[in-house]
């Protein structure tokens, strides 16, 4: 008889109590218990799970001699996890640079050695404080009491919170996409994902908080009314949903959302929230997301990324003095939220991270996540999970920006759904103006054309005459944080091609690219490559559409 | 009437100006720096209120001591009273909560008390879109995003905005506040000169500011603050006060080859530029 009868326990208690049990045996006759008895599905899954880690554990995976370039990177992650002699670690690099020399997997092992030999000398209490008066005796001090400096050291932290933004009564797209990522991720922390990962970057496995129990996913909700959009949000993958209705919260406004959400995960007297502030918190990169993320972040004196496009949980070592009180030293932080970010107007991708500094907290770890990033998962009807209203005098003052009025407005620039899409990228820069008004020319030599942009052209500071300015906006953009087409013609005009601008675009049926860089990216996916100035070969074109030839054009030309 | 811009200088991303080295990095010591493009639109929007409410402008910055030049160059679009560069060793690599304290403190030590405090959205760098609402925050001042159009009340001491708002659908709101109050400007920000004695101040104001702007003493004519002007602790601003860091700068990996495209070499390849031409001419308008 096993210790623990599985058909006794909820499959939530049993999921704890099961991570103890090291033997396979002890699982094996628990799946038989419960076979024979309820047979619940999601219970004999779980028992699998763990008696194939079990298993797994034990056939072991020798770091010596196991074959690297047959696992994936993530299996070499979790393998070298588990190597504390970094001599073994040493030779595994050397055969992984011998054999798939991936970089991803180098950097796992890599940042593993330093670990263990980073945290060698450690004594544990990091630098010592040395008062600012002593530090800096040139200042009039302490800049460690101004207002916004919240002080708090050595906090505890935990679970997830997620913003869910409201519109007209619903939840947006994104904060369904919220829901199922902050899901996955806290599935994946709590060591209860129970189909494999085929996340780009999965979480890493820390069964649950510092003391085994699993984090939660809390959604919050404020407006008017929006306590019965709490079952929603469970059913997209909150444990518990924290909401305020007033009906003077109907419109977004700074102050009252921003105090509002602080009270809830950092004053709020709920049971369940045992801990200072949350671990972690999520927002929608929308218009009004953003700005509460910037401010709820402030107010709790703490740090966060906008317009993430990724996120995954895993422990980070860290070089940087600011963060780990010396230089020289590195130093590994536990249960970082990696938050990937195209940044430098969509030159490169940033991955940030929020971590404490010696002697101020930097917790909760947030982000904004670009609309769109994350599927919108299944929703399930069935979960569980606790709803709890907030309750706290708002004041009236926090409502000294008054909304007087407001109107939906056209959906904007609608570039899908024509024959032909023209698209400008920063090959305009020597005539910004000219190269727009080539391009919108052409457009109108079509039947039915749209008039696009690339990112590039909208973030560089070129200046535009009057006339074609209203052409040049977030609304004509195409690509990653702009608008997917699919014309049967794109023409890309000084567009380098950029994988953000391609995922908006490559699924037309044929690619004209007319750039003076033979190197250009967008050759390798374009059908026709121009190499040529946008300047001279768009009035051509525009000139033949006209015209119907371009024999007769050529002919002008090789005449003048 | 007393207004400030926020401004900052960013790596010129124009064709031919951004450098990048072979591994695909923003070489930022050989990319040129300009005044961040968003940050035009929070110009538009003190200009305007310069010219229909009067009143002095000042333009602050936190950045290297290159960047009075592009303090400078706001200047020729804004007729600006005063310059102000936060600038300091200490204060580099600043994230935005870091910036933002600075920032904030610097609004604080200037002699008049502002009225009116404009930022652009998103910098073409970093492009957080944080910098503006933290600041704001910090100041405890009603605060105002994604403003498209403003007009300011002075009799009444209010302004009336409106802002755009985003999600699964675009809505356009008009909001009120009393002054002081901070505005951040969206690119969509058009300025309203209705009066014809605006239009004719706009243009006096405009041939001052360039004269002015051209003749102007970096040296001279830009106070500078560091962390001891302002009384700022090294250990909360720049690097050190920053609760974010940038673990990883990845160039955005290139795409797979999908299609094999017909090159053709320039206008002049006539059999070439006819493949093109047959086929858009499917297309074409008319007949």
């Amino acid at each position: 008889m096993p210790e623990i009868d599985p058909t006794d326990h909820e499959i939530a208690a049993l999921g704890p109590k099961i991570k103890d049990v090291d033997d396979p045996d002890e699982i094996e006759a628990m799946l038989d218990l419960e076979a024979s008895g309820e047979d619940r599905t999601a219970v004999v899954t779980l028992l699998e799970d763990r008696l194939e880690k079990l298993t797994a554990a034990d056939e072991a995976v020798d770091p010596t001699a196991v074959d690297l370039s047959e696992m994936t990177v993530a299996d070499v992650a979790n393998l070298v996890r588990d190597v504390d002699d970094a001599d073994v670690l040493r030779e595994s690099l050397e055969r992984e640079r011998a054999g798939e020399d991936r970089k991803t997997a180098k950097s796992r092992i890599e940042s593993r050695i330093e670990s263990i030999e980073g945290s060698g000398e450690e004594d544990g209490d990091g630098p010592a404080y040395v008062p600012p008066e002593e530090k800096y005796p040139k200042l009039d001090h302490p800049t460690s009491e101004k207002r916004w400096v919240e002080g708090t050291v050595g906090g505890t932290y935990r679970d997830m919170w997620v913003y869910c933004e409201t519109q007209r009564g619903e939840l947006i797209d994104v904060s369904r996409e919220m829901l199922g990522k902050a899901r996955r991720m806290m599935d994946q922390y709590n060591g209860e994902a129970t189909d494999e990962a085929d996340d780009e970057a999965p979480t890493q496995d820390y069964g649950g908080d510092e003391d085994g129990a699993p984090e939660e996913v809390v959604a919050v909700l404020i407006g008017d009314g929006v306590g019965e959009l709490a079952d929603e949000a469970i059913a997209y993958g909150a444990d518990r949903v924290v909401y305020h209705e007033d009906e003077r919260l109907g419109r977004f406004r700074h102050q009252p959302y921003t105090e509002i959400f602080c009270h809830m995960c950092r004053d709020s007297a709920f049971a369940f929230r045992d801990y200072h502030e949350p671990r972690y918190t999520l927002f929608p990169a929308t218009h009004n997301g953003r700005d509460l993320s910037a401010l709820v972040q402030g107010e709790l004196d703490s740090g966060l990324a906008s317009d993430c496009s990724g996120l995954y949980i895993e422990d980070a070592m860290i070089s940087n003095p600011a963060k780990t009180g010396q230089a020289g030293d590195s130093k590994e932080f536990e249960r970082i939220l990696h938050m990937k970010r195209p940044d430098f107007s969509g030159f490169e991708y940033s991955t940030i991270l929020c971590i404490d500094k010696p002697h101020r907290d930097f917790h909760p770890q947030g982000g904004s996540v670009i609309p769109g990033s994350f599927a919108v998962p299944d929703p399930d009807p069935e979960r569980e999970g606790e709803v709890v209203e907030h309750d706290m005098q708002l004041d009236e003052s926090w409502f000294s920006v008054a909304v007087t009025e407001y109107d939906q407005l056209d959906d904007g620039v609608d570039l899908t759904g024509h024959e032909v899409v023209v698209a400008m990228g920063r090959g305009i820069g020597d005539d910004p103006t000219r190269g727009i008004e080539l391009g919108l020319d052409l457009v109108d030599a079509f039947e039915d054309a749209a008039f696009g942009l690339s990112r590039g052209v909208i973030t560089s500071s070129y200046s535009f005459d009057g006339h074609v300015e209203q052409y040049v906006g977030e609304d004509r953009q195409i690509g990653e944080s702009g608008q997917v087409v699919e014309p049967d013609v794109y023409v890309a005009a000084g567009i380098s091609g950029a994988i953000q601008h391609k995922v908006g675009m490559d699924e037309s049926d044929t690619i004209v690219a007319v750039n003076t860089d033979p190197e250009a990216d967008i050759r390798e996916f374009s059908d026709y490559f121009v190499e040529g100035d946008l300047f001279e070969v768009l009035p051509r074109l525009t000139e033949a559409l006209e015209s119907g030839e371009l024999a007769t054009v050529m002919q002008e030309v090789s005449d003048d | 009437m007393h207004t400030v811009v926020l401004t900052k200088g960013v790596p010129d991303f124009r064709e031919g100006q951004v450098s990048f080295d072979e591994d695909g990095h923003l070489e930022r010591g050989k990319t040129p720096t300009v005044m961040n493009p968003n940050d035009k639109h929070a110009l538009r929007a003190a200009l305007q209120t310069k010219v229909r409410n009067g009143g002095t402008v000042s333009l602050l910055s936190m950045g290297p001591p290159g960047y009075r030049e592009v303090l400078q160059e706001g200047m020729a679009d804004v007729y600006a009273d005063d310059l102000y560069l936060l600038s300091d060793r200490e204060m580099g690599a600043a994230d935005t909560w870091a910036t933002a304290m600075t920032v904030a403190t610097g609004i604080e030590k200037l002699d008049a008390e502002p009225d009116l405090i404009f930022a652009g959205f998103k910098t073409a760098d970093g492009e957080t879109g944080h910098t503006g609402p933290q600041t704001a925050w910090c100041l405890e001042m009603p605060t105002i995003t994604h403003v498209v159009a403003l007009d300011i009340d002075e009799d009444e001491g209010s302004l009336r905005a409106k802002r755009l708002v985003e999600g699964d659908v675009s809505e356009i709101e008009t909001v009120e506040t009393d002054l002081p109050a901070f505005v951040v400007a969206d690119p969509e920000f058009e300025p309203t000169y209705r009066k014809a004695a605006h239009r004719l101040r706009w243009k006096d104001l405009r041939e001052a500011t360039q004269e002015r702007a051209e003749n102007l003493d970096l040296d001279e004519d830009v106070t500078v603050w560091d962390h001891e002007d302002l009384n700022l602790d090294p250990d909360y601003i720049g690097l050190d006060g920053s609760p974010t860091i940038v673990a990883g700068v990845d160039p955005i990996p290139k795409a797979p080859a999908e299609r094999e495209a017909t090159l053709v070499d320039g206008v002049d390849d006539e059999a070439g530029m006819e493949r093109v031409f047959d086929e858009l001419d499917a297309y074409a308008a008319g007949d």
